[in-house]
């Protein structure tokens, strides 16, 4: 009997599909992400063992340089970034596999040069023909690369093999632009190659979000609007705009945080059992979720969301100045650096279960966490008067000090009966000592191995859209119900009075 | 003895003498358990040689740990007890998190009704891991065995491999599929047969694999069990059959072609160099003396020539341990390779 297709070896060394062999191509190459984050990332796969057999890197940017001031460079940046110390064999070897490929986005020559480098690169590599494009760059210049690619028949696999395309957010900055985006990509790319990074989505505790929600009776059977009192959802930062007003100022808080990552662990929180764990079975219960969210327009943005922006401050006791007072922030800015809104999901599931969102920058600290609050217990027993007894919060911390925690009562030791709160507190980094793996590590060996399961899918960023479109479009209307509040605060008095209208409190982290 | 693992405590009050342990150590520290790991072995000096593992992966794999060394042969029955904590800081609050380890020093009656000191003092409802680092002897007894969720032993240490594989099968058979046996000689393999594995991830090469006819393993001395199941884990993989055991092992492959193995002796790594051939194109994984790296290369009239580097992994028992508990599940290919070379184990 003839040895099957697969590698016999592989079975039990690891329960995840192999990266195939694959020239990627990252235009933008001497960006901030690919010095900070891929090339680390790709680093670390490397000296693991995790890449595949055969791969070649290729930058494509508009700077001059030659391939060996581009590794020299990238050398002295994984150095500083790696999660691993930088072994100088180890990088020798990985690097072997980069060259740098100058060349303006907008020249068509640059990219007949590029395909006969990647041929001459299977050739000499055996990456077999497969091209993966990291658009590393600004929305902008998305258009004109994937024209380019297209017209030059990069973007078209051969026979048995695979060309697919890694998007980084923002995708878009609002429905009609995705749209014209999705649009652009899809006449170049099929869905199915296309994926759309949400680096949220490869975090280890974002990924357990799933994992303890169906692999735990105990949750599951409680995760309804039987037992739970509302959701609070919140990432913090205490970092200003730091260098990226220029893009921030466009953006805002909505537009940067909410529409991708608060809304990706929306979707998680809320979604459904998917029938299986592939990508399109995930991704289309998470969709469902965004389908039912209720649309926010007009002066009911007004009544579930309150934007705000940060003036100087004291963040641990340093003086911090206005967001106004950034460089290159226009000192009329009407731009959010703080939002919390309310929404309801329109389905069985979650009916009358408000769901509180909320982000910023120049918070106290810095954290993003998902807190499930659940009913009272009946006022009967130890609960008559209603008031006396702390609901059971569950709280899932994606970062930092990644863990999951549960309050509850308890009977504190004596003569009298007095019930207090206590915490159960797992840490991940408690239980766990090892350090986990970067989220572009996880992402990029999933673009190689064809699994899109941790990528937005193109519904999924158009239903986000649609739905902070809304919001967007009432805020055009007018611009006095910005708030403002000290940096190093926990936000304005309005974000606190939105909650208080549905008997909430906004968690203190 | 003069190392001493712990605090003395009198073994009806170790519980008793643990919370007040934790009492006096302040809100500071967070206790942290993920296992139950128990530890058994017979030679003196073994509760200090533990402690110091324990002390080395507590920070990486909270647990609590059982340390037991036992002399079942001694006259009469003695029983003493340590307890102590492994701390370690986390975050910047300066809170440090904390495993537990009771140590016993059993003889005689005490040593033989193992369950009872074991049982007494798990952490409940976490797994029990027992690293057994003595020869198993018979008679099995199943009162122990049937409730060990993970059982640890290192191949490499066995003096008479072919009977303790025959113990070690009875104990799975006795606790109906429930323990999962973990050879760390087979986990401090995992490195070399990811590394082969992915040689052949590469194109064109898969087909080389029905075509090999050739096997050449250095191991370090006192390795060779651990060559051995390289060798079984090849063979079952790629279904070959054990023809003849001596001078030199051969295989036959599912066509009946013979494969020729070779095992040699070689200072340094557990498994130092690998060498699979056909007529067509040859494989190669080397560690050289020191080194902290695997290179594999292959080449061959078909194929392209690939050369490849990935960090190796220590070969210190706390890497290895660490590497087993904290990739869990079962190992079903083990039990195939250790099959698949049952004619070499004499």
């Amino acid at each position: 009997m003839p040895l099957q297709p697969v590698n016999p070896l592989r079975e039990g060394i690891a329960n995840r599909l192999s990266p195939e062999p694959c020239t990627l191509v990252i235009f933008g190459a001497t960006g901030d992400l690919t010095h900070r984050k891929l090339i680390p990332a790709l680093y670390n796969l490397a000296a693991e063992g995790a890449l595949p057999p055969a791969i070649s890197i290729i930058g494509f940017a508009r700077r001059e340089k030659t391939s060996e001031q581009f590794r020299k460079e990238l050398e002295e940046s994984t150095r500083k970034f790696s999660r691993t110390p930088l072994n100088e064999e180890l990088w020798t070897q990985f690097a072997s596999s980069i060259t740098y490929h100058q060349s303006p986005f907008d020249q068509a020559e640059g990219y007949s040069t590029l395909a006969k480098q990647m041929e001459e690169q299977d050739r000499n590599r055996g990456t077999g023909g497969n091209r993966l494009y990291y658009l590393a760059v600004a929305p902008d210049q998305f258009p004109v690369i994937l024209s380019h690619l297209r017209e030059s028949g990069l973007s078209t696999a051969a026979q048995g093999s695979w060309a697919r395309v890694i998007v980084e957010k923002p995708f878009g900055k609002d429905l009609k632009s995705a749209q014209l985006l999705n649009n652009l990509v899809s006449e170049v790319f099929p869905e199915r190659d296309t994926y759309r990074i949400d680096h949220y989505l490869g975090k280890e505790t974002a990924q357990n979000i799933m994992v303890m929600r169906f692999a735990n009776s105990i949750f599951e059977s409680l995760w309804d609007s039987n037992h739970i009192s509302h959701v609070q959802i919140t990432a913090a930062e205490p970092l200003g705009v730091e260098g990226r007003a220029g893009y921030y100022d466009t953006s805002g808080a909505m537009r940067d945080m909410v529409q991708n990552h608060l809304l990706q662990l929306l979707t998680l929180t809320a979604m459904e059992p998917p029938t299986s764990l592939s990508a399109d079975a995930v991704r289309d219960e998470k969709v469902k979720v965004l389908r039912s969210l209720r649309p926010l327009r007009g002066d009911d943005v007004f009544k579930h969301v309150v934007r705000a922006q940060y003036t100087a401050g004291l963040i641990n006791g340093q003086p911090v100045p206005g967001y106004r007072e950034a460089e290159g922030v226009p000192k009329d800015s009407t731009t959010e650096t703080y939002v919390a809104l309310q929404v309801n999901i329109d389905n069985w599931r979650w009916a009358g279960v408000p769901f509180f969102i909320r982000t910023a920058k120049r918070m106290p600290k810095g954290g993003t966490e998902i807190a499930i609050t659940f009913k009272s217990v009946p006022r009967v027993l130890f609960n008559q008067s209603g008031e006396g007894l702390d609901e059971n919060v569950l709280v899932i911390r994606i970062q930092p000090d990644e863990g999951v925690s549960l309050r509850m009562s308890a009977k504190m030791p004596g003569s009298s009966l007095r019930i207090e709160p206590v915490k159960m507190d797992f840490h991940y980094g408690t239980s766990f000592g090892k350090a986990t793996p970067e989220a572009y590590e996880r992402l990029l060996l999933d673009a190689m191995s064809g699994d899109a399961t941790l990528f937005a899918r193109r519904d999924e960023v158009e239903e986000a859209w649609s739905f902070v479109d809304g919001i967007e479009e009432a805020w055009k209307t007018r611009s006095d119900d910005l708030a403002f509040h000290t940096a190093g605060s926990w936000g304005p008095a309005e974000a606190a009075e939105l909650a208080a209208r549905h008997g909430v409190t906004w968690r203190r982290m | 003895m003069s190392f001493v693992p712990g605090i003395p405590v009198p073994i009806g009050g170790i519980d008793r003498e643990l919370g007040r342990l934790w009492e006096e150590s302040g809100d500071t520290k967070t206790r942290a358990s993920l296992i139950n790991l128990a530890i058994y072995n017979e030679k003196p000096g073994s509760l200090e040689r533990n402690t110091e593992i324990i002390r080395g992966i507590a920070g990486e794999h909270a647990m609590r740990a059982i340390l037991i060394q036992a002399d079942p042969n001694a006259e009469g029955t003695s029983a003493e007890a340590w307890i102590t904590m492994h701390c370690y800081l986390r975050g910047s609050q300066g809170g440090s998190v904390c495993s537990e380890q009771i140590s016993f020093e059993l003889a005689g009656t005490a040593a033989r009704s193992l369950q009872s000191v074991v049982f007494s003092h798990l952490d409940s409802d976490l797994p029990l891991c027992l690293w057994w680092q003595a020869d198993f002897h018979p008679p099995i007894d199943g009162k122990l065995w049937r409730w060990v969720d993970r059982l640890l032993f290192d191949s490499r240490h066995w003096k008479n491999p072919k009977e303790q594989f025959d113990l070690i099968r009875q104990i799975a058979g006795l606790a109906e599929a429930r323990t999962v046996l973990c050879d760390l000689n087979w986990a401090r393999s995992l490195p070399v047969r990811q590394a082969l594995a992915a040689i052949f991830d590469a194109p064109g090469t898969l087909p080389e694999l029905d075509r090999l006819e050739k096997m050449e393993l250095d191991h370090a001395p006192g390795s060779r069990t651990t060559a051995l199941l390289l060798v079984g884990w090849i063979a079952d993989r790629l279904g070959w059959s054990l023809s003849k055991s001596s001078p030199t092992p051969e295989f036959r492959d599912r066509h009946g072609k013979t494969i020729g193995v070779e095992l040699k002796e070689a200072e340094g790594a557990s498994i130092s160099r690998m060498h699979l051939s056909s007529e067509t194109a040859s494989f190669n994984l080397l560690r050289e003396s020191g080194s902290d790296l695997y290179v594999t290369t292959a080449q061959g009239s078909e194929i392209a020539t690939t050369s490849r580097m990935v960090r190796a992994p220590r070969e210190e028992t706390r890497e290895i341990l660490l590497a087993e508990l904290s990739r869990g599940g079962r190992h079903p290919l083990y039990t195939k390779a250790v099959k698949a070379v049952e004619g070499l184990w004499e």
